[in-house]
């Protein structure tokens, strides 16, 4: 096996637990809502989305129209938009259709772990790209299987969703400490919070994580000015 | 589910998902982007992560279940927040995390 799959492979493989964990619950329940192995397996590989795929079926379920359903989803994915941004300053050292590419199959978990390799750095577009792949394939796998053995069983997907919780608690902590991006993260949890608890959990994730980097951006001179004087004080 | 309804929204949600994906990468490529929109671009990690755990944590009707189902994830992430912040392993963070939560689940079964 070339050494990018093998290092990319080590890296993704906490996101293809996690993925297989949650993707047999969410092949379960979209079989629950009257979707085919085929429709679950499409889904899986074209619109690739854990949080979409499971409104989807849930929501379908709830008999609301496929428009509504559409709705829903295209608003909680508008997050990946952020994503895509904080990946562009790394992909962009690639030509442009590699970097869109490797960006065309990234989710929260992925970007996670991409954005950390990133930052500590001899991370590339390729790698990233074969991360987001076996991710991707894990995913498709599970949900199909989950599809497959569908009314066999049930089971408890909250267990599976707090290996995610986890996941991102650990990115969130690996994050730097200066005061600007606690804050950043502060604010962000907090509008999340409010916007959940007065029926806009659809934006949620979005607004709160740009009422984070506002409140980041805004608070960043003081902090950074802050800690150039301890700079120079050392010198 | 008929493959008319299917479609409809196989097609709608993945053509959005995937402009949501891609659009920053393709419009900005090639161009440079001003210090100022680059720098808060750096806040956008921590701002998200701490979105998606807040929404893991903060439902939107978080009582529907109860008392301990709500405040059962606090308790969990614990250990999490311990470990990840010794030792920054993902695959650590989610074993303790799983077997944290398992055994609280299990726990609170016990005690109703």
């Amino acid at each position: 096996m070339p050494r990018f799959l093998k290092k990319s492979f080590k890296a993704a493989l906490p996101i293809m637990v996690g993925y297989i964990a949650l993707g047999l619950p969410c092949g379960i329940l979209s079989d629950a809502a009257g979707m085919s192995v085929l429709q679950v397996a499409l889904l899986s590989v074209i619109l690739y989305s854990g949080s979409g795929q499971y409104m989807i079926a849930s929501l379908w379920l709830s008999g609301l129209n496929p428009l509504s359903i559409v709705a829903a989803v295209v608003m909680v994915n508008l997050r990946q938009l952020l994503y895509a941004s904080s990946l562009l300053k790394y992909l962009k050292r690639s030509p442009r259709l590699a970097a869109i590419i490797a960006a065309s199959n990234v989710t929260d978990e992925s970007f996670g772990i991409n954005i950390a390799r990133f930052q500590q750095g001899g991370w590339t577009t390729r790698l990233s790209f074969a991360v987001n792949c076996w991710s991707h394939l894990s995913w498709i796998l599970a949900n199909i299987v989950g599809a497959l053995i569908g009314s066999l069983v049930t089971i408890d997907s909250s267990i599976a969703a707090f290996a995610i919780t986890a996941i991102f608690t650990c990115l969130l902590l690996m994050q730097k400490g200066r005061g600007d991006y606690v804050l950043a993260a502060i604010a962000a949890a907090v509008v999340v919070c409010v916007c959940n608890l007065t029926g806009l959990s659809n934006l949620a994730i979005i607004i709160g994580a740009v009422a984070g980097i506002i409140v980041g951006s805004l608070a960043r001179s003081r902090f950074e000015s802050e800690s150039d004087a301890s700079r120079a004080g050392d010198a | 589910m008929l493959w008319a309804d299917f479609w409809i929204i196989l097609a709608l949600t993945a053509l959005c998902t995937f402009l949501s994906r891609v659009l920053p990468v393709a419009l900005f490529a090639n161009r440079e982007l001003p210090v100022s929109v680059m720098r808060s671009l750096e806040y956008i990690p921590v701002a998200a992560f701490a979105a998606l755990v807040a929404n893991d944590l903060i439902t939107p009707d978080p009582f529907s279940a109860g008392l301990i189902p709500a405040v059962l994830p606090f308790i969990a992430l614990i250990p999490v927040i311990v470990v990840a912040l010794k030792t920054k392993s993902l695959a650590l963070c989610i074993v303790v995390g799983v077997a944290a939560f398992a055994l609280l689940q299990w726990v609170a079964t016990l005690t109703i």
